[in-house]
């Protein structure tokens, strides 16, 4: 079990995060594409804890999850919002970014 | 200090009437007239004063202004001077163009312009002035142009109508492509002499160190000035059109001024052109082909005003002539008869023109005689001085030249020279006797004319009837006076007393052949001609040099402009910037689709770039 | 030996898990596996001696996260009409992974260049309760107290967006 194993994977996994942001159309799936992104991070720093032998990374780790917990509060919060607005979870109605659809 | 005054009186006058007429409302004619006939009358009494102190035998005067030009060896002085030549080219150009300024009031009276019109005439003066009296060739060079310019002015004065406009830029046109030639000349001949001054003495000193084949182009390039200026083949064409202008402007530009100033550029030259007899005979060659061309145009024309046009540029043919064959006093001779009456017939024409409220058409006047009889005789003595009846002025100025062509190597000149003169007798006839002497074909019972119009008629008619004894040749008892005062290189031959006898014996006769033909075919009237005969048709449309000059110049530049500007101004240049305009607001529709609102989508472009910079950093990894 | 097994079979679980929860077309589905790679990743805390990690990753991460995820999912009842259609999935995919593809290989290059190919020697104690508090009191006070203060934030964050969304 080399350590690169572990860098493969979480990057991999970071990449499948990646995908997940820009393909899905589904507010939800986006949310949690962002999650495994995180947690992606997560898994590196932990890795590069132990090859350190340094806890400070699984301290940063730990804090980490800290933050995800605060994301996951308030992405919930805005997707509700999002919906009792739109009735809806796509992406794709929410365009109020642009001039044209601000009118 | 008066030689200044010269050149400062009509450009103060000009400036001041200029001034006057734009920026207050005075329109009071008589200010006008008085400072527009005041300075002119001024500068005839000093330019009289100096040309007598010359003719008792003064040293000839110079003047340096100030330095105009000094880089390294270009010393360009700002420079007078009055010798005998200009003496007396000064000496006519004034005392007529004052008369003609006289004519003026009377003829522009109640012109909303006059004012206008006078600040450009003083103007015109200065400019001759200027002209005449310059010391080095670049000075003459700026009084060139300024002549051209105020040509240009005055042809363009009634600048509503557009066949006006049209007529003035003509006469600037075909100027340019004169004075390209002259500048020419002046930038070679700077080259081969500029080193050691500039003046006219200064390279008439150096002239002998010139190459010869450089030498000629230089004469043949000045020629080319000349021909703009002074209307000869090819550059004529502005003149009868120049016609479109006041009749004054005409009288001036004709008789005083412009015209003659490429025979008394030549004449000034005369150094140089000594030297190159080859381009001389040029000279004389494109000389007589005017003088014929024009004297038969002449005689198939039905406007007055045209009339006398082409005859000017058949006057001046001949004093090309006189000039090309070495005669530069014979020339500047006639140059100064021709002045006189060429300018009292214009001022009769302009007389007629304005009595007859603005008709031109000489098939519709006749019978004049009885209501302007004050105009009517100065004009005969003018026709028959034009014409070369003895003993009137234009006889001896005419019979010099042709006395100096008949002796020339090449008496072909001669015999041209009579034939033109048949002509010019035979056309003058024919306008003095269809507009005073045949039938009337109007309705005016009594024609007033002012004697502003008149009066200045009076003294010019004295002049073109004793103008010719001060250059009066020794077959007749005189002593080339003329000539000799004027003391420039002359190398024609002379003619035995007998056969200039001869000669002038012919040349009359020749004359009243002349006016009998006319007075058999006009004296009691005619109907306007119909060319029938393809000559006639020819001569009518000026043999087709006007169509020539279209076809060859006009036309195909019109064809290139329209090409450049369907092709390459709509295709290339707009087409390039409409690419550039065009492709902008493509693009920024295109990337305005971009920017839809779609938070999903800017990320996509986020982290295509990401990618693309990943990818990039990969490769150079 | 063990351990290689349980890592391929704890990878396979967590990409699995991962990749369902991106192509699955129902979100309720997307959950499911997502939680499924959550606790694949504690195992992965485990193998690599991070046995806080593990317990908070279990605790927090899957507890609590996850399962408030699932709570809301399920609490605004989304029917089958309100879920996007997302009619060009595949494509749309295929393009994530085209862009994905270079950040990732970057990512790997990188990793593989700078860091070493073992495990340094740990001790016993490495990763554990008491070793980590130490840690973290010692020498991680002041971004402890700062994530304190960003949870509560997104504590007020939370119920305010969430109550905006209610009055209009």
């Amino acid at each position: 079990m080399s350590p690169l194993h572990f860098l493969l994977l979480g990057t991999l996994l970071f990449g499948i995060g990646l995908v997940g942001v820009i393909a899905r159309r589904n507010l939800f799936v986006v949310y949690m594409s962002i999650e495994l992104m995180l947690s992606a991070v997560n898994l590196l720093l932990a890795t590069f804890s132990r090859i350190r032998g340094d806890e400070g990374g699984a301290v940063l780790s730990l804090l980490l999850i800290a933050v995800i917990a605060a994301e996951a509060a308030i992405f919930l919060a805005m997707i509700i919002a999002l919906f009792r607005a739109k009735r809806s979870i796509d992406a794709h109605d929410f365009t109020q970014l642009s001039q044209e659809h601000n009118a | 200090m008066s030689l200044a005054l010269l050149i400062l009186l009509p450009f103060g006058s000009s400036l001041l009437l200029g001034m006057l007429y734009l920026f207050t409302s005075l329109r009071s004619e008589r200010l006008y007239a008085l400072i527009g006939v005041g300075a002119p009358l001024l500068i005839s009494l000093i330019a009289l004063w100096l040309g007598y102190g010359q003719l008792q035998g003064a040293e000839s005067l110079h003047v340096s202004l100030f330095t105009w030009l000094s880089i390294d060896a270009l010393r360009i002085e700002f420079a007078l001077s009055f010798d005998h030549l200009s003496a007396v080219m000064m000496a006519f150009v004034s005392v007529i163009g004052t008369l003609i300024h006289l004519f003026a009031v009377g003829y522009m009276r109640g012109d909303a312009g006059f004012g206008k019109f006078f600040a450009y005439f003083n103007f015109f003066m200065g400019a001759m002035a200027l002209l005449v009296l310059a010391d080095n060739p670049i000075i003459l060079f700026i009084g060139w142009e300024l002549v051209g310019l105020a040509s240009y002015l005055l042809i363009g004065f009634y600048h509503r109508e557009s066949a006006n406009v049209t007529a003035a830029n003509k006469a600037f046109i075909a100027n340019r492509v004169g004075d390209f030639g002259f500048i020419m000349a002046l930038v070679l001949l700077f080259g081969a002499v500029g080193e050691g001054g500039f003046s006219f003495s200064a390279i008439e000193a150096q002239i002998y160190s010139v190459d010869h084949a450089l030498l000629s182009l230089i004469g043949v390039l000045l020629f080319v000035g000349a021909m703009g200026k002074s209307a000869q083949i090819p550059l004529y064409v502005w003149l009868p059109d120049a016609m479109a202008g006041p009749t004054p402007v005409s009288a001036l530009i004709h008789a005083a001024t412009m015209v003659t100033a490429g025979v008394y550029m030549v004449a000034r030259f005369d150094f140089l052109y000594v030297l190159i007899p080859a381009v001389g005979l040029f000279i004389a060659v494109i000389g007589i082909l005017s003088a014929l061309l024009s004297a038969l145009i002449a005689t198939m024309q039905s406007d007055i005003k045209k009339i006398l046009a082409y005859s000017t540029m058949s006057q001046l043919g001949y004093m090309f002539v006189a000039v090309g064959l070495g005669a530069y006093g014979a020339g500047i001779f006639h140059v100064f008869t021709h002045a006189f009456f060429k300018a009292l017939l214009f001022m009769g024409v302009g007389a007629v023109i304005i009595a007859l409220h603005h008709e031109q058409n000489i098939f519709k006047m006749g019978g004049l005689r009885r209501f302007m009889p004050l105009v009517f005789y100065p004009m005969l003595i003018a026709t028959l001085a034009l014409s070369g009846v003895a003993p009137f002025a234009g006889f001896f100025s005419k019979d010099a030249i042709l006395a100096a062509a008949v002796a020339s190597e090449y008496p072909l000149f001669g015999v041209l020279g009579l034939v033109v003169a048949f002509l010019t007798a035979y056309y003058m006839m024919r306008l003095l006797l269809l507009v005073f002497v045949a039938p009337a074909k109007h309705r005016h019972t009594s024609l007033h004319v002012s004697p502003y119009l008149s009066l200045p008629l009076l003294p010019l008619a004295l002049g073109s009837a004793v103008a010719g004894f001060w250059g009066m040749g020794g077959a007749y008892g005189g002593g080339d006076a003329l000539t000799h005062f004027l003391s420039l290189s002359d190398y024609a031959h002379h003619l035995t007393h007998k056969s200039e006898y001869l000669l002038a014996l012919l040349s009359n006769l020749i004359a009243f052949a002349g006016f009998a033909l006319a007075y058999r075919r006009f004296a009691s009237g005619a109907r306007e001609p119909q060319p029938t005969a393809l000559f006639e048709r020819w001569i009518l449309e000026r043999f087709y040099v006007d169509a020539l000059y279209h076809a060859l110049l006009v036309v195909p530049l019109r064809r290139i402009s329209l090409w450049c500007e369907r092709i390459v101004d709509d295709r290339f240049v707009d087409g390039t910037l409409g690419l550039f305009s065009g492709g902008y607001r493509t693009l920024a529709t295109h990337f305005s689709t971009l920017q839809n609102g779609n938070v999903r989508h800017y990320a996509l472009y986020f982290l295509s770039g990401v990618s693309l910079l990943s990818l990039l950093l990969l490769w150079r990894l | 030996m063990s351990e290689s097994i349980i890592f391929y079979v704890l990878a396979l679980f967590l990409i699995g898990g991962a990749s369902g929860m991106i192509t699955a077309r129902r979100t309720i589905f997307s959950a499911a596996s997502f939680m499924l790679a959550m606790i694949a990743l504690a195992g992965m805390f485990a193998l690599l001696n991070q046995s806080f990690l593990f317990l908070a990753q279990l605790l927090v991460a899957v507890g609590a996260i996850i399962t408030l995820s699932m709570l809301v999912i399920v609490s605004v009842n989304i029917s089958e009409r309100y879920i996007p259609k997302e009619p060009h999935l595949g494509r749309d995919l295929l393009l994530g992974v085209v862009i994905a593809a270079p950040i990732v290989a970057l990512i790997i290059t990188a990793l593989r260049t700078h860091f070493a190919a073992s495990f340094a020697p740990i001790p016993d104690t490495f990763g554990t309760l008491a070793s980590i508090g130490a840690t973290l009191f010692a020498s991680w006070v002041l971004p402890f107290e700062l994530i304190s203060l960003l949870l509560l934030a997104a504590l007020i964050g939370a119920v305010v967006i969430s109550r905006k969304g209610e009055r209009s």
